[in-house]
């Protein structure tokens, strides 16, 4: 009965050589997660993710709550990313009610989820900055991230758990000024990040550090269906704002940053490069967004959907966000599942891992994009 | 009508004042004047007035002023003033406990953010204080399965050999050190040798497995970096011509070593760097990979005792580099003289004369070289802190490949540096300098 | 979910993937001929050819694998949203192949009639998919590796949790 125990305590008999690590939960290098790490000296030969220690059932809360009270806590998993998990339940929902969403509307959701995709990606920066050692890289992007953080308080009325996406369009309209103050920080933050590059994307520590580890081969991107930043620093050039346009993505003018080595390195840099695609994008949409007019569809109380099911998707700050509604004519979807990109990042973890040093464990692990609570739901 | 103590008593007032007095004097009498007078017992006390001050006449300053200086200065000519006080201990946490608030505050300044900042009401100085106050009054935890003795032994232990360590330094010309050893730059050796045998028992008798790796990580730290350590000092023991510390500063009263061997003072500090466990090299104890590397099981008193030990050590490594290649306590004279009438003539105030047997406590040289001393180690330990702000950490075979190829190298070039200056004749003992 | 409507009887009429499916496993029902989203249902004797002949059409890896109780019908289906990297015609096209196994009303997760054959040799970014829903539903895969737990704590003893007759406290 080895299998049915806990992959922990399982008492297998093995090499004296190899001595078995549990990194996490209460490691500071591990997440709210736990890797069980085998190492033979100083190299990984066994490497097992142990997810789930955040795990809140949301799938399960959705089935009980209709299409609207569902909005606040599915957005839980990601709270700095809560515009853009959001985004794909709420199109979905959209689909399945046949609502149509205001212009205006459309361009809001893309500039607020641009912005929080940045509060995202900021917060990952720090993380990775002090995974590796680097304090200044930490408190650097944590500073930042209350530029947008306040204008995203302007905007919705939560500093972080906004729940501004509705069916139909945005919860509230933007405030008069938002335009001038939205531009002042986007000018401001591009010139900050640029200074990333002198203090950690160019040092030569760093990138002797992360070149060449963790090498994730093109072909072994797709087999594994990697997705978001560890698909695109493998060389394939696969966005879903540019692949499936939602919204009005196709209408603006941005780019993709694909790099080809496939190393934590290129993984780590492309989030830094998407952070300024998208204050291109946010610039764009402020430019082209209709200056007037209504932000939001009047729904009908309680709405049902018909006997089908969506899928709709969205990229997030971590790649891919599916997510799958099946309705069957109640006012509660029947089920709800959301496919996000950590999760499926994740499995690349124990194929990246075996036979690297044990020094290259968090480096690798937190280039992946992951994260623990979003994978959990 | 609000009273600021409405249950004051005057009557009670008076006798907690009473009381206080009581015990004060009590305690005074039974302990504390035996206290002084056991100290006072194992002084050499100096002759005052063609009178030998005996304990109990010690006692009198108490009554006549004059005589406080004198033993004072009776008590800066023990050892244990040395050990406890000046050239030792107290001179090493005094500059140990700058050193932790400047980081925190050097480090914040650079990530734009304020640092300490409530504690002790001016920028957070009693930060430290306040840091020590709750790791004493943590409990002391012991993993179940340690090796008890080794484990309680190894805090201790540290602070010992880092304060043995900082013994050996010369702070001030005129025989300020602790321990004047013959052979002071081997002593400096024998000391560090006794540091990763200290983690290594402390993170095996931990019993646990990221205080094992962190160790044994530590252990290969220490050991590969102590070999380009030793090899970068060789150039200046050649040229000075001598082993003792305080020799080797006296040899550079023209002109500081690091003028002529500044890849060996590069290589120098590199290795202090990696022998201190700083970033880029506190591999021992990476938080993201190992938790706290060999300190993850220490809590409470114990930790900080332990980095207290590394604070010491920081400061005497920084005091080695000074001493070795910026010429130690040599500089401008910048301290003015002790004005000589008031040793002859006593200070005049009016209608009062007062002369004060004793005086100058120090002497100007002492006073100057104190300061160049403190003001160059300070310097060095700003440098030596300044990597945390800009560096990751590296990895365990990029640290061994610097420490066995690049840094072993470089140490051999100095020492044919040394050897080339030393044999055209420039510098060295019958050098042209 | 009604997927007891039969297929269409002159299948060249449905355009798309959906139509190439069904050509190929007539005994299967095509539940959305959107050519972005096309949706068939597969009986779960012949969701490897299907999935092997998915591959063959372009999709290259799975976005997403739900599982979805149906206690009326006594069913669990479990949708693989397939999906392309390589292929650029393939851009906003997600497949979602559905099979289906039986339920049992007092589930031995891994022990009872509820199994599904593997996906994960032919995609095999379905492995802790795959893995999940055998925690969350009861429905083990066979030739899967690894069939154990993975978001839920080890001494999980109740029902698995997405099924139907799992209730929340309060609800």
């Amino acid at each position: 009965m080895s299998a049915q125990l806990p992959p922990g305590l399982q008492l297998e008999k093995t090499d004296e050589r190899i001595m078995t690590l549990n990194v996490g939960p209460q490691h500071p290098g591990s997440g709210h997660m736990r890797i069980i790490v085998q190492i033979d000296g100083d190299y990984i030969v066994a490497c097992d993710p142990d997810p789930g220690y955040v795990h809140r059932g949301e799938e399960k809360m959705a089935e009980y709550r209709n299409y609207i009270t569902n909005i606040p806590h599915l957005e839980r998993p990601v709270i700095h990313d809560s515009c853009n998990i959001l985004y794909p339940y709420v199109l979905g929902v959209e689909d399945l009610l046949g609502i149509e969403t205001p212009e205006r509307a459309k361009y809001v959701r893309v500039i607020a989820s641009e912005l929080n995709r940045c509060v995202y990606t900021l917060y990952w920066l720090a993380i990775y900055g002090i995974f590796l050692g680097h304090s200044t890289m930490f408190m650097w992007p944590t500073g930042d991230r209350e530029l947008f953080i306040d204008l995203l308080e302007k905007m919705t009325g939560a500093r972080v758990t906004h729940a501004y996406m509705v069916p139909g369009g945005v919860r509230n309209d933007l405030p008069a000024n938002f335009e001038d103050v939205c531009l002042r920080q986007v000018d401001y933050f591009e010139k900050r990040i640029a200074e990333y590059a002198d203090v950690f994307y160019d040092n030569p520590i760093l990138i002797s550090r992360t070149e060449n580890t963790g090498v994730l081969s093109r072909t072994d991107a797709i087999r594994l269906g990697v997705t978001g930043s560890v698909l695109r620093a493998s060389g394939i050039d696969y966005d879903i704002r540019k692949r499936e346009p939602y919204d009005v993505y196709d209408s603006l003018d941005f780019e993709t940053n694909v790099l080809r080595a496939g190393d934590a390195y290129a993984r780590s840099k492309i989030p830094w490069l998407d952070m300024m695609e998208s204050c291109r994008i946010i610039r764009d949409a402020l430019s082209k967004m209709p200056k007037s007019g209504s932000v939001r569809v009047k729904l009908k109380p309680n709405p049902k959907g018909g006997m089908e099911s969506v899928y709709r998707r969205v990229e997030s700050g971590r790649g891919a966000l599916g997510c799958h509604i099946v309705s069957r004519k109640k006012p509660e979807p029947y089920r709800v599942k959301l496919s996000v990109g950590s999760f499926r990042n994740l499995i690349a973890l124990p194929y990246l891992l075996k036979g690297e040093r044990l020094g290259n464990m968090p480096s690798v692990y937190w280039s992946l994009n992951y994260w623990p609570v979003e994978a959990d739901r | 009508m609000s009273v600021i103590a409405p249950n004051f008593r005057l009557s009670s007032f008076i006798r907690s004042i009473l009381d206080n007095l009581f015990w004060i004097i009590v305690l005074v009498t039974l302990a504390g004047i035996p206290a002084v007078q056991i100290v006072l017992f194992y002084i050499e006390m100096p002759v005052i007035d063609g009178e030998l001050l005996t304990p109990f006449l010690a006692l009198t300053w108490l009554a006549d002023p004059s005589r406080v200086l004198p033993i004072v200065k009776a008590l800066m000519a023990t050892d244990f003033f040395r050990i406890a006080v000046f050239p030792g201990f107290g001179l090493a946490a005094l500059l140990a406990a700058g050193t932790i608030f400047v980081e925190r505050k050097m480090l914040a300044k650079l990530q734009l953010r304020v640092g300490p900042f409530y504690c002790g009401k001016v920028e957070g100085i009693l930060q430290l204080a306040g840091d020590g106050l709750k790791l004493i009054s943590k409990e002391i935890i012991i993993p179940a399965k340690a090796d008890k003795p080794i484990f309680w032994l190894a805090p201790v232990a540290f602070v010992g050999t880092a304060a043995a360590f900082v013994s050996l330094i010369p702070v001030a010309p005129g025989g300020w050190v602790v321990a004047d050893v013959e052979l002071g730059v081997l002593a400096v050796f024998a000391v560090i040798g006794f540091f990763p045998i200290i983690t290594v028992l402390s993170a095996w008798s931990a019993n646990s497995k990221f205080p094992f790796i962190g160790g044994i990580r530590a252990l290969h730290q220490m050991i590969s970096f102590e070999i380009p350590l030793i090899l970068s000092l060789l150039g200046v023991v050649m040229l000075a011509g001598t082993l003792n510390l305080t020799g080797i500063v006296e040899s550079q009263g023209s002109f500081p070593w690091i003028v002529f061997l500044p890849v060996g003072a590069v290589v120098f500090f590199i290795c202090i760097l990696a022998e201190l466990e700083r970033i880029p090299f506190d591999l021992p104890e990476a938080e993201s990979e190992i938790v706290a590397g060999w300190l993850t099981e220490f809590s409470g008193m114990m930790y900080g005792l332990v980095q207290l030990g590394t604070y010491l050590k920081l400061y005497a490594f920084a005091a080695i580099f000074t001493v070795m290649f910026l010429a130690g306590w040599h500089g401008p004279m910048i301290v003015p003289p002790f004005p000589e009438e008031i040793i002859t003539d006593g200070i005049v105030l009016g209608p009062v004369t007062a002369t004060i047997p004793g005086l100058p406590l120090f002497d100007q040289a002492m006073l100057n070289g104190t300061i160049w001393f403190v003001l160059k180690t300070v310097a060095v330990i700003f440098f030596i802190l300044l990597p945390r702000g800009v560096f990751p950490r590296i990895r365990i075979d990029m640290l061994l490949s610097l420490g066995w190829y690049k840094l072993i190298g470089l140490s051999f070039i100095n020492i044919f540096i040394a050897l080339g200056l030393l044999y055209a004749g420039v510098l060295g003992p019958g050098g042209v300098i | 979910m009604e997927q007891s409507q039969p297929p269409e009887a002159t299948p060249p009429e449905i355009s798309g993937h959906a139509a190439l499916m069904i050509q190929r496993f007539p005994d299967g029902t095509v539940l959305s001929e959107d050519t972005a989203r096309p949706q068939v249902l597969v009986p779960k004797e012949r969701i490897l050819e299907a999935a092997a002949y998915a591959r063959e059409l372009g999709y290259d890896h799975a976005e997403s694998v739900t599982g979805v109780d149906y206690p009326d019908q006594n069913q669990i289906e479990v949708v693989y949203h397939l999906g392309s990297y390589t292929d650029d015609t393939l851009n906003g096209t997600i497949l979602a192949l559905a099979t289906r196994a039986p339920r049992e009303d007092t589930p031995k997760p891994g022990r009872d009639s509820t199994r599904l054959p593997s996906l994960r040799e032919v995609f095999y970014s379905v492995e802790f998919h795959e893995r999940e829903i055998f925690e969350m539903l009861g429905v083990y895969f066979e030739g899967h590796p690894d069939n154990r737990r993975l978001l839920l704590p080890e001494d999980w003893a109740d029902l698995p949790p997405l099924r139907k007759d799992f209730a929340i406290k309060g609800r």
